[in-house]
């Protein structure tokens, strides 16, 4: 054995001077490579690439890589703040108290801003005229403020075109030009803001021979004339809905579009609500009217009458109160007799209510307005249902105003013309004389936001702001002011029109140096003259930021209600005589007005509420009943099928829809639509009704038109659209044996009676009258009843005790407040980014509403009454969708939610079958563009991007809610992200939630308070207040679903003798 | 050797076959080039199956919006086309498992290609569900496979989740049942063949040598086989059904469904059969060996089930107004009388009416009339599909959202498409594989052949002895 060598060794064979040893501690890396080791034996030396080679394909791959990589790719940039604004934290929304004002219509609101952007508005609940309701167009608004056809700068308009220009050459040409013109006439709608007819007034004073003209695309001046007439100021009185017992409308449609809706529907709402079932009472509502409106489909009772026999019906009624109060009955042209039949009861009642009686018309005749206001004095109703103190600035257009401008237009009077605000040429009944006479003024102006048909007559455009970028104030009662706040620096260079009017005029109250000079403007008008008005604040600063913060300033008003100083019996000759022929009335609708909202695709894509139609104007058309298995369509044609209508001489081809409810020998038709210029989105949608609409021989804008010829099928309207084809739930008549059976079962089948009582008897809608609402709540509970013992049977285990732990949400919702306005759906899809899909994607039951109103109609047949019934989804805690999804993608929250995890789901579409409420939503087409695939986006209209697809739409977007890609399934969440953020508030602040701390969006925009959200497991809270009612139902009980959505039942207060 | 002979059946091979016939009958259309009419053919239902994969190429790139479902009406061709083609793949594994197992003679001359085309109907039915979904490319979310998303798992309560293993399950099942019937056949086709096809059937055939233990384990399998095979088909159209009736829509949501199902897919799956056999031994010249009898045999099956299913078209109808649930009782009304009234009697003519001609033996044994039924009884059972589907979904519980469903060209398109896909697959199969299982066929010579039994038998040694020869 060797002596060791070493003192340290590793091993035996180490201490032995083993040569392999030896020769592997010469060697950095002890073993064979792992190269060596993996390819066997030898294997290196047969590869025949060499390092050479691999970096050779190295370098090639990178470079491929490169090359592939640098294929365009969208870069999105993300840049955080570098100096922090004050009022904004990303993530948390901000808001402001503001008003949405269009015309005279008001609506205060607080704009919801995210990262300075504003993305919806909520009804204001401070404020005493709407106590925080909602229309639809304001819902809407935010999406006009993002609108890509908006003017972007300052422009001269060349054949139909704007050229843009800039600001100071237009302020030079346009202050010049009105300089040297000596007969300036200003045109806008009403304006309801007291600055702005500060500003106008400036302008009026500095320029001697300039004039201001008020115009309302649906007029009231026959309204106001009456009341100059009668009380000698030209304003329109309060109604009060919530105080009359007895409420009688002529044709206004005052809960969808006449005057006030918003404040008068919670007033009606409030007047209808049954709070004791034990002593029910209610108001009684009687619609006299030619065409089902949406006030009228909310009727207890409609009387009809042809549109020209409106002057008829309300002097026949006007005889009958006068005889019984000992007036001077007036001469006038009788109405058809069943109608004088009604209004004799209907007389008798108005007079029985002892003061709680109101009646109202929408007829645009002063001697008629003015046999109405003789009659609610008669009636006592003033002061009651009736006030004048508190009178109403929301219309004071003037249709003999507007007259003489068009006269002296066209007798060239005119030197310049600037239309502040509104499209004459289009929205007005003089459109067509006011074009032609725009053509002899010489320097034209308009400050309209989009190109529309007036300014495209202009010579220049002054773009203004949308209000959402804007400073005002807007004063729609006598008692109450709203302030407009901006919530966005103006988007492009546009200047709110009473900015153009103090600078073209040069005034010295204008501060060229300031930043904002309109708020200056609006401050200073403020203190001059409202401060004082009031008595809360000391200091103007206080008073400002109160009135800021509040968005509000409330004023005092008092005073006794003026009597009636002239003698209307001599007024007979003015009341309008019944026409001859068939007649056309043309009506205002919910979402479209007078083509205002033309371009807004929220607005175009929201159902009507009572045609159920979308993108277009449908003529009305009469249905009947064989009396066998098929209802008599009016010329054998179908939904759908287009004619020619002629009227005063001129004819359009029109798509027709039938509708019940419609007066003999009537057709109906919205206004608005058929816009020639208007950006994209609405450009000739629906047929135009210009010229049906005209000038009646007193001077006064007339919607109705007589002596219409339709002709047969012309044509087929190949995308009718319409989110629902089967309307009625129960309507009756009489077979020829006499015998009262359901028609609608009947004609649903191909033969025989159809299976009476397959629809009356679903538990869908509960209905009743006032005088047998005992009935009605024993039907429901007997019904209830036994559903809930069957339900009870079950051999799968109860849950409903973890229900019971922490929230588990819920919604009430009363079939009898909801009058079917739509806010909610509008609001829904501005909350929960709700894709539009377009005219054709509706014709093919594809369209995207969460939450969709649906209507039905029952009683008889020939005039039947409406129930509005908001259908989501009903977040059923045994729900039919979770089970049957494959992967899990719909599931149920500890809170009773029912909830999409759309990243899971693949559409199957399994979950929208198994529905029985079918309110689930398919991305059937990329309708969000947030597909892979670029190629497939459905487009509307003519616009080359599909809408929501360009970044300026995309603002709209609230950043809480996901945007749903194509082909997977979507719904109602309950506005999840709300509730979260109502959770997350309530844990910083270290408190539980309480009630009312989360409101659905739905909610928040209804403007009679028909939805309640809440918490089902609070007791103290209002919804479950709303639940204890007995009549309170949920719909299709009986499949054991267990919704959380609970439905109050419809109750109208008929009148027995009126039942035929 | 004497086989016990039942005088009273009428044979099932004709034409006096030797063994060795019955190889160059069998075998033949494998070797010879194609003929002009099966040029055709293909060349028809291959066109039309690349219209079919366009038209899904379409649906995948557009989206399911290419299609006139709607909010309503969520599913329509797609899973009409499905249960359909599914109830079409049940003739298959009946006749090879249950008959076999029935020891039912003559199942031999129709089994493989009744067979093959279970296999092709499930592969056609499959696709249904894998292009219907929204995204497509998700479908792997529907199979139970570990995942880092929690993990993530499907959901088992839905029948949709149980359809994949179900159908899944037959598809394996049918597959392996109709190849290890192959392997002797394939064996024998090697056996006549040279080269290249002689290497790939011998790859086939899984080196079959014909030894007595190969064909005892041959045997051992197929009957473990078919005992699998028996519970599928009742269960695949049981839980394809339960996709309707686990639901709680009126119309769907019935506990008959399960029979009735079942009963409808041997139905129509006979009826397909039908429809390509009297193609096929036409074609093939396979007269002798599919012959009447076989046909006639079939066509009794076809009049038990479609009673069968008459029957739960009643009893559906008795128990909707027994039940006084006005929405059943709607839903039924509604099919016979609503919109789709023509689909309900379509239905009912073809599948309830129409056959009940076969109680007539002269009809039953009439080429003719077999024929022309099985096409209204595959129509019948279509109408049958779309009427449980978007007939009832038409007409739900909400009148608010009822709708009206007609397909596009897509729909179309992809259905047609498969139906060209299913025929392409059958006339490959038959230019690759005996369309006659041979082995099963010269296994029952003796005891079927018309040289042994019948009226015209002439027996005796000296013939068997020939034959004997002739096998060689």
């Amino acid at each position: 054995m060797k002596q060791p060598s070493k003192e340290i060794w590793i091993s035996a064979q180490d201490l032995r001077n083993d040569p392999e040893v030896l020769e592997a501690a010469h060697r950095e890396f002890p073993e064979e490579s792992l190269l060596e080791t993996l390819s066997g034996d030898g294997a290196m030396e047969r590869v025949e690439s060499s390092r050479r080679d691999f970096l050779k394909f190295l370098g090639f791959s990178l470079g491929a890589a490169t090359v592939a990589a640098s294929c365009e790719i969208p870069v999105k940039k993300a840049i955080p703040y570098v100096i922090k604004p004050d009022a904004i934290v990303p993530g948390v929304a901000t808001y402001y108290a503001s008003a949405w004002v269009d015309g005279g219509d008001v609506v205060p609101v607080l704009v919801k801003t995210r990262e300075g952007r504003p993305i919806k508005v909520e009804g204001n609940a401070l404020a005493p005229l709407t106590r925080g309701g909602t229309n639809a167009r304001s819902q809407a608004s935010v999406l006009s403020l993002y609108d890509t056809n908006r003017l972007q700068d300052a422009g001269r308009v060349q054949e139909g075109k704007v050229a843009y220009a800039s600001w100071d050459e237009l302020d030079k040409e346009v202050g010049q030009a009105l300089a040297a013109a000596t007969s300036i006439r200003l045109v806008s709608r009403t304006v309801a803001s007291p600055t702005a007819r500060a500003a106008i007034q400036a302008f009026v004073n500095a320029r001697p021979g300039a004039a201001w003209i008020q115009y309302d695309p649906v007029s009231a001046s026959g309204l106001l004339d009456a009341q100059e007439m009668c009380f000698g100021k030209r304003v329109l009185p309060s109604y009060h809905f919530d105080k009359a017992k007895v409420i009688v409308s002529f044709g206004a449609d005052f809960l969808g579009t006449w005057i006030s809706p918003v404040e008068y529907a919670r007033d009606y709402a409030a007047g209808r609500r049954i709070t004791d079932t034990a002593n029910p009472a209610m108001s009684r509502h009687y619609q006299v009217e030619s065409y089902m409106s949406l006030t009228g489909s909310n009727a207890d009772h409609r009387i009809l009458i042809k549109p020209s026999e409106q002057g008829a019906a309300i002097a026949t009624l006007y005889n009958a109160i006068a005889r019984a109060r000992g007036l001077a009955a007036i001469t006038a042209p009788s109405v058809n007799d069943r109608a004088a039949q009604a209004l004799s009861r209907v007389a008798e009642e108005l007079l029985a209510a002892n003061g709680m009686a109101l009646v109202v018309s929408d007829a645009n005749n002063p001697a008629e307005q003015a046999l109405i206001a003789r009659m609610n004095e008669a009636l006592g109703a003033h002061d009651t249902t009736i006030t004048f103190s508190d009178y109403s600035l929301q219309r004071q257009g003037s249709d003999r105003a507007m007259k003489s401008l068009v006269d002296d237009m066209q007798s060239g009077k005119v030197d310049a013309l600037v239309v502040l605000d509104g499209n004459p040429v289009f929205d007005a009944a003089f459109g067509k004389s006011f074009a032609e006479g725009m053509q002899k003024v010489k320097t034209r102006v308009s400050c309209s936001l989009t190109l529309d048909e007036t300014a495209a007559l202009c010579q220049w455009v002054a773009p203004a702001s949308h209000g959402l970028e804007s400073w005002g104030d807007a004063q729609p009662k006598a008692d109450q002011v709203y302030l407009m706040q901006p919530t966005i620096a103006p988007l492009f260079k546009t200047r709110q029109w009473e900015e153009s009017l103090l600078v073209w005029v040069g005034s010295d109250q204008w501060d060229r140096t300031a930043e904002q000079p309109y708020y200056e403007f609006l401050k200073k008008y403020w203190q001059e003259q409202l401060f004082p008005a009031q008595s809360k604040f000391a200091s103007f600063t206080a008073f400002w930021e109160s009135s800021l913060h509040d968005g509000l300033l409330a004023l005092s008003a008092a005073g006794a209600a003026p009597t009636c100083q002239m003698d209307v019996t001599t007024l007979a000759g003015q009341i309008s005589k019944p026409g001859t022929g068939e007649e056309l009335i043309c009506f205002e609708t919910v979402n479209m007005g007078a083509g205002q909202f033309a371009g807004n695709p929220w607005l175009q894509e929201m159902p009507d509420p009572v045609t159920r139609c979308v993108w277009g104007n449908y003529l009305f058309v009469p249905i009947g009943w064989d009396g066998g298995n098929a209802y008599t369509m009016f010329k054998g044609l179908q939904d759908g099928d287009k004619v020619l209508l002629t009227a005063n001489g001129i004819e359009r081809e029109v798509t027709i829809v039938h509708q019940f409810g419609l007066a003999e020998g009537t057709y109906a038709l919205a206004l608005g639509y058929g816009r020639e210029v208007v950006g994209t989105t609405g450009l000739q949608v629906g047929t135009d009704t210009r010229g049906w609409t005209h000038i009646s021989g007193e001077g006064y804008s007339r919607s109705f038109v007589s002596e219409v010829q339709v002709s047969g099928k012309s044509g087929r309207d190949k995308e009718f659209a319409c989110v629902q084809h089967h309307h009625t739930m129960g309507v009756k008549g009489q077979e020829k044996n006499g015998e009262t059976i359901n028609v609608d079962e009947k004609t649903v089948a191909t033969i025989g009676e159809g299976y009476q009582g397959s629809l009356v008897d679903r538990s869908i809608i509960f209905q009743g009258t006032l005088e047998e609402v005992k009935g009605l709540e024993t039907r429901i509970r007997e019904k209830r009843t036994a559903f809930q013992s069957l339900n009870e049977k079950t051999l799968y285990p109860d849950y409903s005790d973890i229900y019971q732990l922490g929230h588990h949400w819920g919604m009430h919702i009363d079939l009898s407040a909801c009058i079917g306005c739509g806010a909610c759906t509008v609001a829904c899809m501005a909350e929960n980014n709700v894709p539009v899909v377009g005219k054709k994607e509706v014709f093919r039951h594809h369209e995207m509403t969460w939450l969709r109103i649906d209507r039905y109609f029952y009683g008889d047949l020939e005039n039947p009454n409406v129930v509005y019934q908001p259908m989501l989804c009903q977040h059923c805690d045994n729900a039919p969708c979770e089970n049957v999804c494959p992967v899990s993608a719909t599931n149920h929250s500890s809170e009773g939610l029912n909830q999409m995890a759309y990243n899971r789901c693949i559409g199957t579409r399994y979950c929208a079958n198994n529905c029985p409420y079918k309110v689930r939503r398919f991305n059937w087409l990329d309708y969000t563009k947030a597909d892979i695939f670029p190629v497939n986006e459905p487009r509307l209209g003519q616009e080359e991007l599909p809408f929501g697809a360009d970044n300026l739409t995309r603002m709209v977007l609230n950043p809480d809610v996901t945007v749903r890609s194509r082909g997977v399934m979507e719904k109602c969440s309950f506005c999840v992200q709300r509730i979260q953020e109502g959770k997350l508030t309530a844990k910083k602040e270290g408190r539980p939630l309480r009630d009312g701390d989360v409101k659905s969006a739905c909610m928040t925009a209804c403007p009679t308070g028909a939805i309640t959200f809440g918490d089902l497991n609070d007791k103290e809270g209002r919804l479950h207040s709303e639940l204890e009612s007995p009549l309170v139902y949920q719909v299709l009980e009986e499949v054991n679903t267990r919704p959380s959505v609970n439905y109050r039942a419809k109750v109208l207060n008929r009148h027995a003798s009126l039942e035929s | 050797m004497h086989t016990p002979i039942a005088p009273v059946r009428e044979p099932l091979i004709e034409g006096g076959k030797t063994y060795h016939d019955i190889s160059e009958d069998l075998c033949g259309p494998t070797e010879k080039a194609p003929s002009l009419s099966w040029i055709i053919a293909f060349m028809v239902s291959g066109a039309v199956m690349t219209f079919g994969f366009f038209s899904i190429a379409w649906t995948i790139w557009f989206g399911i919006g290419s299609w006139n479902l709607n909010r309503t009406i969520g599913w329509g061709y797609d899973i009409t086309n499905f249960v359909w083609w599914i109830g079409i793949g049940h003739a298959g594994t009946l006749i090879s498992a249950i008959l076999l197992l029935f020891r039912q003679k003559w199942r031999t001359g129709v089994n493989r290609a009744a067979e093959a085309m279970t296999i092709f109907a499930v592969m056609c039915a499959g696709l249904f569900p894998a292009i219907h979904t929204g995204r497509p490319w998700f479908d792997f979310f529907m199979f139970p496979y570990p995942n880092t998303r929690g993990p993530l798992w499907v959901n088992f309560n839905s029948p949709l989740l149980w359809d994949i293993f179900a159908i899944s399950t037959y598809f394996t099942v049918s597959l392996l049942f109709w190849y290890t019937g192959l392997v002797p056949d394939f064996a024998t086709v090697r056996d006549r063949a040279s080269g290249f096809r002689k290497k790939m059937y011998n790859l086939l055939s899984f080196g079959w040598t014909g030894s007595a233990k190969h064909w005892q384990r041959w045997e051992s399998l197929s009957l473990i086989l078919a005992g699998l095979a028996t519970p599928l088909v009742l269960s695949v159209h049981t839980i394809v059904s339960f996709d309707f009736a686990t639901s709680v829509i009126p119309g769907w949501h019935t506990t008959i469904f399960p029979p009735y199902f079942v009963a409808g897919a041997i139905f129509s799956g006979f009826a397909m059969v039908q429809t390509l056999m009297l193609i096929t031994r036409k074609l093939l010249k396979l007269e002798q060996y599919i012959t009447i009898n076989h046909i006639e045999s079939m066509n009794k099956v076809i009049l038990l089930t479609g009673t069968i299913v008459g029957v739960a078209y009643l009893t559906e109808l008795f128990i909707a107004w027994y039940s006084g649930y006005i929405y059943e009782q709607f839903a039924f009304f509604n099919r016979a009388f609503g919109i789709y009234w023509w689909s309900y009697f379509g239905m009912m003519a073809c599948n309830v009416l129409s056959p009940q001609i076969f109680w007539f033996k002269k009809i039953r044994r009439s080429i003719f009339w077999t024929f022309l039924m099985s096409i209204f009884v595959n129509i019948g059972m279509w109408f049958e599909r779309f009427v449980i589907i978007a007939t009832t979904l038409a007409r739900d519980y909400l009148p608010s959202s009822w709708s009206y469903y007609t397909p596009t060209w897509v729909e179309i398109g992809i259905y047609v498409g498969s139906i060209g896909l299913f025929f392409t697959l059958y006339l490959l199969f038959t230019r690759v594989a005996p369309v006659v299982a041979i082995a099963e066929v010269k296994h029952i010579l003796k005891t079927a052949g018309d040289q042994y039994i019948g009226s015209k038998a002439k027996g005796g040694h000296n013939k068997e002895e020939t034959v004997q020869e002739s096998a060689h």
